[in-house]
């Protein structure tokens, strides 16, 4: 529609979910919004040439929406239980502030932590990160405070691909792992589904992958959009992928020609040539405990750092004199040993897991699983390279992408291994073309992957583990899900907590396992942009524990089922009513690395309603009335807001004693966001970025990979033998037994030199049986898929994502496969209730042909009973089905959102 | 001479409903009233099954049967080949719906907003009460074309000339372009790829021509 | 999250029951059948030198209940005058059109008798418009088949023959033996045609959901619509005593009858075109031993 002179068109962001932010204009005419476009101004700047993902049109209606909650409330009836009226009354910010700082400053007496050493002030934020970009500096105000309990999840873990958050990482600094789309010619992807869940960068690169001839296989057990967008669907059992990945990498090596593999990658960037000895640790020089390959120069044993050596990648050698360090103490010297590469060791262990081996366990053809080898390694261009902005680089363009479920619970380890694997074999791992790392979240800095990669041990990358040593373990839980205890992977970083069991912190509440303290409730609980009571699992128990917090303040948009439980609820300015500058570009999550990097500013495009507050404001004053103002502000010119005010040639520092207004902290934050980019000569505040909206500067593409670094630094990949974590893993099967803890036994079986197939999907028949139900009685699998509509959008009250998701099949139902179906004598349309040994939940099924009989999938969780709109949708959620359980955790401290379930027919077609 | 049409590349598009909902937004139509949409298509059984996503909408047919039937002379075609409703004439008869074989118009009687019976600001804003009870449908963003045209700029190339829902795809899956013209971004593409036109066999000459593969 | 529910919202990929006209449509089609039928037959009456005024009356009724009807449904009645506009066109213009002869005709022959004949000159014509416009509504297969043309047409006639004979028995007159053969004659050709317009539709013409429905409606259709009246009008034959009531009573079966056709076809088999692929696109690469072909939902394969 044409603008009218009257009409504004105001740049601002979206970053509702994490394969943001997007740039976008809101149309205001006479300080209404009306319509949101793309910021043409972004195309060819923003990967996805500037657009903007659907989730974005609803922001317009979040702004107006008749339920939003727009004063301050607090609850008024002290008995909080589901069936129970909150009673919420409006109050004023001051006594709502005040309420809140007076909690705060009973906390301060007290102590910051309780006598259990857990925090007694806990936050629950939600949707990977993504709060951030809306929560202006309450940073600020947390790392001001000092101890918070951040493990509370709402979905961590069993709603995120886990295991590739810690491996990835871990391997090759990829906390989230991606295809580099714009060169990949192939890709095996587990379940990944990327054009939902990688935003509008990750849909606009693979229709230019696709259009340009890439072929992406897709293996899942039903027909997701992905799938659809691919050329080829492998419907596999749930939980299997590890098998289908062993037996591709069973292929590779035990079916095609060595030399056809990038036989130069594995001698030199990983630790293949690595001896093992017979302990199954690596080999090592008596005196220096160097590990030790074989040099085939000079033909004899040399410490990995040995210059001009050239290893053996396979074999079986003499050794005179070498030493094993195993976990602990452990230590053997041997005389005359025998030293097996690390790879001949993978050759040997891989060589059950054949593709006919697999047909049998995924229910795919062998036929069909030595094609897709194949066609992985033929498309690897093994020995070609690339030039990119004038240097030569390796040219792999194959990558393999895991999904949900696959990448989390039991199994997502092994996935992640062999995924990883599969790239080393040929390699494709941190190259251009190959399988690439965009983020990282536990090793630092957390803004510079490529800067994060320093020496460790043994030739290979450092890695800030939880010690599991018998001085350094950390024996008494620091927070409430004992992360640091447990998971030695999920080290210790700022995102750590929220990384470990997050289920946990919720089962110990009341049923913690033998010799782990019980977890107290914290005296205070934040809550912002998430809705655990909805979305996590085994939701009623979820309830049952906000229930019984003492007091919880939650951010509230409208009512929802967490904040039913709230004491207090703040109303803060949303999306297009809020004002906040992010940084954006560089290499970030999902499919989100740029060629440029720079910086965009959310603004208010209209007038904040009603009452509600700039999230800034609310940490500001939540600072001076816990009296942390100073410790608040500084931390805020540290970095807090986004960016260090301050730099070489800059200094946009605020006073640290008084309270700054939201314009002043982020004018300042514009000003050393402009001098940042242009090494301060520039210093253009609030006005400009008003006016723009955003700004970058170049990005080098070489930073997208990082095994050139690697080269440069002379560092090897840690792969495939995983000789560290075993140590690490057997140390801390030590620290238990001393404990006397056994219920993690299972999960330490996970530390293994080489991942084994552990027949995943048996442990939730284990779990059925465990919990006292039949397997033959849950014939079903339950999963779900992600919709890009809704995916962390916090959205489900607003009716334009209802509408349009409408067109998308499955998003009002329960899809099953319709011969499946037909068997149990249901009809399209039928109502249904699915049960498994947790709870039941209710919904419409639509037959499709695009699912596998043995698998249901739902992919909405609405069953909501307080949100507004949402709660008239009667749709199924497996959140209700799935089991907090420790069976079902594996030894990152993540689930998967899966369950065995029945289904019976309660109704007819509506 | 220029004829406007739509190029859908079925390789790219991935259903995610941007185009419906930024089509939602720029013309302001209630809820439920979707002149561009996304259709989830299965092909076949399992296992070898296909889904496929199809953008619909009006056709701006060659040859429309919502005009031929049309008794007020309301549906006209323009002479670059945008159909097009004058709401002040049309008297909602319901003729123009059941003549399209693209399921393309709608009518709505009574307003219902997104949160019920109360508009939003929003929507009070952007209400156009011409549209009650009379026939709709996309209208290609003409006035866009238009608007752009007499600034000088090119539909389908420059934003703020191209539909709504072109603009908005993140698949580049959507292009709007005038196929009388060999040069044009919409020629190109029907030259270099093979092309398919829904219900072609009933001789309506539809404008959506659907990209499915290159040409060999 | 459908809209008010009204005409053409989304409903899927497969075909679904139009909603645009309802009863009220159909309303016209049964009004403008029967009218313009009985206006015929009262038309040859009066040739015949057995015209009543009564006929005319009744038959410009129901022409006008029709249109009153389909006033109904319109979304802004009080610009309804803009029919006229359309007569490059629109098959409903042109049925306006002759509407706006056939009412002052009609008026006029109420006053000169003589001028009733006249109005066969536009009975025929308002029938055709008819069935045009179901046959240019082209988004509803079962509209747009031809053999809709002479099924409303002969459908008309036979109405009108149906409602001919029970105002004949209401004017306590004899029904005169061409009205007997118009009814027999418009029965069998509604009949045949129906055959022939259920075959088509069957066999490809229509989305196969319309099938199931065909096959309910034409039994009872072709029993009750048509068998008995023509085994009550065999026996009206062979007892001339009973013939006016079992004319008349055979006669409003046949018009019953049209009317349930009408209903039907309007309101229960038109479901529209829904969408349809020819081919599929390829992702990147098509597997090897892959069908590209398309589907077509809701229709035979």
């Amino acid at each position: 529609m044409t603008v009218p002179p009257s009409d504004k068109r105001i740049p601002t962001y979206c970053y509702q979910c994490v394969a943001g932010p997007d740039l976008l204009t809101v149309k205001v005419s006479d300080g209404v919004a009306t319509e949101v476009e793309p910021n043409f101004a972004a195309a060819g700047i923003h990967p996805g040439d500037g657009k903007v993902c659907v989730k974005a049109f609803g922001l317009i209606q979040k702004v107006y929406s008749p339920y939003r909650v727009l004063t301050p409330m607090k609850r008024t009836n002290p008995n909080k239980g589901k069936g129970e009226d909150p009673g919420f009354v409006p109050i004023s910010w001051d006594e709502a502030m005040s309420t809140i700082a007076e909690k705060l400053a009973e906390v301060r007496v007290k102590g910051l932590t309780d006598e259990s050493g857990f925090p007694r002030v806990a936050a629950s934020f939600g949707g990977a990160g993504t709060p951030t970009q809306y929560m202006g500096t309450l940073p600020a105000f947390l790392s001001a405070w000092g101890p918070i309990d951040f493990s509370f999840g709402s979905g961590q873990g069993v709603k995120c691909t886990h295991s590739e958050h810690l491996y990835g990482e871990f391997w090759h600094r990829g906390y989230v792992v991606t295809p580099d789309t714009p060169r990949t010619n192939f890709i095996i992807s587990c379940g990944s589904n990327i054009e939902a869940s990688g935003g509008v960068c990750g849909v606009h690169r693979h229709a230019e992958a696709r259009v340009r001839g890439t072929k992406r296989v897709q293996v899942e057990p039903h027909l997701s959009i992905t799938g659809a967008c691919s050329a080829e669907w492998l419907p596999i059992k749930p939980k299997t992928d590890a098998a289908f990945l062993f037996s591709l990498i069973a292929t590779l090596l035990h079916e095609v020609p060595r030399q056809r593999l990038d036989l130069p990658f594995l001698r030199d960037r990983t630790s293949s040539p690595y001896l093992v000895g017979p302990q199954g640790y690596y080999l090592r020089d008596a005196d220096t405990a160097k590990v030790l390959m074989w040099d085939t120069v000079s033909g004899r044993a040399v410490p990995h750092d040995m210059p001009g050596a050239v290893p053996a990648l396979e074999g079986t050698f003499p050794i005179d004199g070498a030493i094993e360090l195993g976990a602990d103490d452990e230590r053997w010297e041997h005389g005359r040993v025998e030293g097996v590469t690390a790879f001949t060791k993978l050759v040997e262990h891989m060589r059950e897991f054949s593709a006919d081996w697999a047909e049998g366990v995924c229910d795919i053809p062998a036929k069909r699983i030595r094609n897709v080898a194949s066609e992985y390694l033929e498309a690897a261009c093994v020995g070609q390279s690339i030039e990119i902005e004038g240097k030569t680089l390796p040219y792999r363009p194959v990558a393999v992408t895991l999904g949900k479920t696959v990448n989390n619970g039991w199994g997502g380890a092994e996935c992640c291994w062999a995924r990883t694997m599969l790239a080393v074999l040929v390699g494709a791992l941190e190259v251009p073309g190959g399988t690439i790392g965009t983020t990282i979240r536990i090793n630092k800095p957390s803004g510079n992957r490529l800067e994060s990669v320093v020496p460790g041990p043994d030739g290979l990358m450092a890695y800030p583990f939880n010690p599991t040593d018998r001085e350094n373990w950390v024996k008494d839980p620091n927070m409430r899900n004992a992360y640091r205890t447990l998971v030695p992977l999920v080290g210790n970083s700022s995102w750590s907590p929220a990384l470990g069991p997050t289920h946990f912190a919720f089962m110990f509440l009341d049923d913690p396992p033998e010799h782990m303290p019980r977890g107290t409730f914290p005296d205070v609980l934040f809550v912002y942009r998430t809705n655990p009571v909805l979305s996590f699992w085994d939701v009623d128990k979820v309830g049952g524990a906000f229930a019984r917090f003492p007091f919880s303040v939650c951010f509230a948009y409208t009512y929802d089922e967490t904040n039913h439980y709230a004491d207090i609820l703040l109303p803060d300015r949303t999306d297009l009513e809020g004002l906040q500058l992010i940084r954006v570009g560089g290499t970030k999550f999902q499919e989100v690395y740029w060629d440029s990097t720079g910086f965009a500013l959310r603004q208010p495009v209209v007038a904040a309603r009603g009452e509600a507050r700039d999230f800034t404001d609310i940490a500001t004053e939540l600072a001076a009335r816990t009296g942390l103002l100073e410790k608040y502000n500084a931390a805020i010119n540290r970095g807090a807001a986004g960016l260090p005010f301050s730099g070489k040639n800059y200094d946009f520092r605020l006073p640290v004693d008084r309270q700054n207004s939201v314009e002043e902290i982020w004018d300042a934050a514009c000003r050393a966001a402009s001098a940042e980019l242009t090494e301060g000569r520039e210093s253009q505040g609030l006005d400009w970025w008003q006016e723009h909206g955003f700004r970058t500067k170049p990005f080098s593409v070489l930073n997208w990979f990082l095994t050139p670094t690697m080269e440069a630094k002379g560092l090897r990949y840690e792969l495939p033998y995983q000789e560290r974590l075993t140590r690490i893993g057997r140390q801390l099967a030590n620290r238990l037994k001393e404990q006397g803890i056994t219920w993690w036994d299972r999960q330490l079986e996970e530390y293994r030199p080489l991942p084994h197939w552990g027949d995943f999907p048996k442990i939730w028949e284990q779990q059925l049986i465990e919990v006292g139900g039949k397997p033959e009685d849950f014939p079903f699998w339950v999963v779900t898929s992600r919709s890009m509509q809704y995916a962390w959008g916090s959205n489900a009250h607003i009716p334009l994502m209802r509408e349009v998701a409408g067109n998308i099949k499955g998003h009002d139902a329960v899809v099953m496969n319709r011969q499946a179906a037909e068997k149990l004598g249901l009809e399209d349309g039928d109502r249904i209730e699915v049960r498994s040994m947790v709870n039941k939940t209710t919904g419409r099924v639509l037959l499709r042909e695009g699912i596998r009989p043995d698998t249901i999938l739902m992919t909405a969780q609405f069953d909501h009973w307080v949100t507004p709109v949402a709660k008239e949708f009667d749709v199924a959620s497996m959140n209700k089905l799935t089991a907090m359980s420790i069976t079902l955790t594996d030894a990152t401290g993540s689930a998967a959102d899966l369950a065995r379930v029945a289904i019976r027919k309660i109704g007819g077609r509506r | 001479m220029t004829k406007w049409a739509i190029v859908a590349d079925l390789r790219r598009c991935t259903g995610c409903q941007t185009c419906t909902a930024a089509c939602r937004h720029a013309n302001a139509t209630l809820p439920g009233v979707q002149y561009r949409k996304v259709l989830d298509v299965e092909v076949g059984s399992y296992p070898e099954v296909q889904r496929v996503f199809v953008p619909v909408g009006c056709m701006h047919c060659d040859e429309p049967p919502c005009r031929d039937v049309c008794p007020t002379t309301a549906t006209k075609k323009r002479a670059d080949g945008i159909v097009t409703i004058d709401y002040d004439l049309c008297i909602g008869c319901g003729y123009c719906i059941v003549a399209c074989p693209y399921q393309a118009r709608y009518k709505v009687s009574k307003a219902e907003f997104a949160f019920g019976h109360n508009p939003t600001s929003s929507e009070t804003q952007r209400y156009d009460k011409r549209l009650l009870g009379v026939a709709q449908k996309c209208t290609f963003c003409s006035d866009r074309v238009d608007e752009g045209l007499a600034q000088g700029l090119t539909p389908g190339v420059d934003p703020r000339a191209t539909p709504a829902c072109v603009n908005a795809c993140i698949a580049d899956a959507l292009y709007f372009g005038n196929t009388d013209d060999a040069g044009s971004n919409v020629s190109q593409l029907l030259d270099g790829n093979k092309s398919f036109r829904m219900h072609e066999e009933l001789g309506t000459g539809p404008n959506i021509h659907y990209l499915w593969d290159e040409e060999s | 999250m459908k809209g008010d529910g009204g005409a053409g919202q989304f409903q899927g990929v497969t075909p679904w029951l139009q909603t645009a006209w309802d009863m009220r449509a159909a309303g016209n089609f049964i009004g403008g059948g029967t009218g313009t039928g009985l206006l015929f037959l009262a038309a040859i009456a009066a040739l015949a030198g057995g015209g009543s005024p009564l006929l005319v009356v009744v038959g410009l009724i129901a022409v006008a209940g029709g249109l009153f009807s389909v006033f109904l449904e319109i979304g802004r009645p009080f610009r309804s005058l803009n029919t006229f506009l359309g007569g490059r066109r629109s098959w409903m213009t042109r049925e306006a059109y002759v509407a706006m002869a056939l009412f002052p005709l009609g008026l006029a022959s109420l006053v000169w008798p003589a001028a009733t004949p006249f109005l066969l000159l536009l009975v025929l014509p308002y029938i055709y418009c008819q069935a045009r416009m179901l046959k240019e509504a082209k988004g509803i297969p079962a509209w747009r088949e031809p053999a809709i043309i002479p099924l409303i047409m002969a459908s008309a006639l036979a109405e009108g023959a149906g409602l001919f004979a029970l105002l004949t028995a209401i004017l306590g007159r004899r029904l005169p033996p061409w009205a007997l053969l118009l009814l027999l004659l418009a029965l069998g050709l509604r009949a045949g045609v129906w055959l022939v317009y259920r075959r088509r539709l069957a066999s490809g013409g229509a989305p196969t959901r319309v099938v199931p429905k065909l096959a309910r409606f034409t039994p009872p259709f072709l029993f009750a619509g048509h068998a008995v009246p023509l085994f009550l009008l065999v026996v009206a034959a062979v007892l001339p005593s009973l013939l006016a009531p079992l004319a008349a009573l055979a006669g409003v079966v046949v018009l019953l009858a049209g009317w349930a056709m009408k209903a039907f076809i309007i309101t229960r088999i038109a479901l529209n075109q829904g969408f349809a692929i020819p081919v599929t696109p390829v992702r990147g690469k098509r597997r090897k031993g892959v069908d590209a072909a398309g589907t077509a939902p809701g229709w035979h394969q």
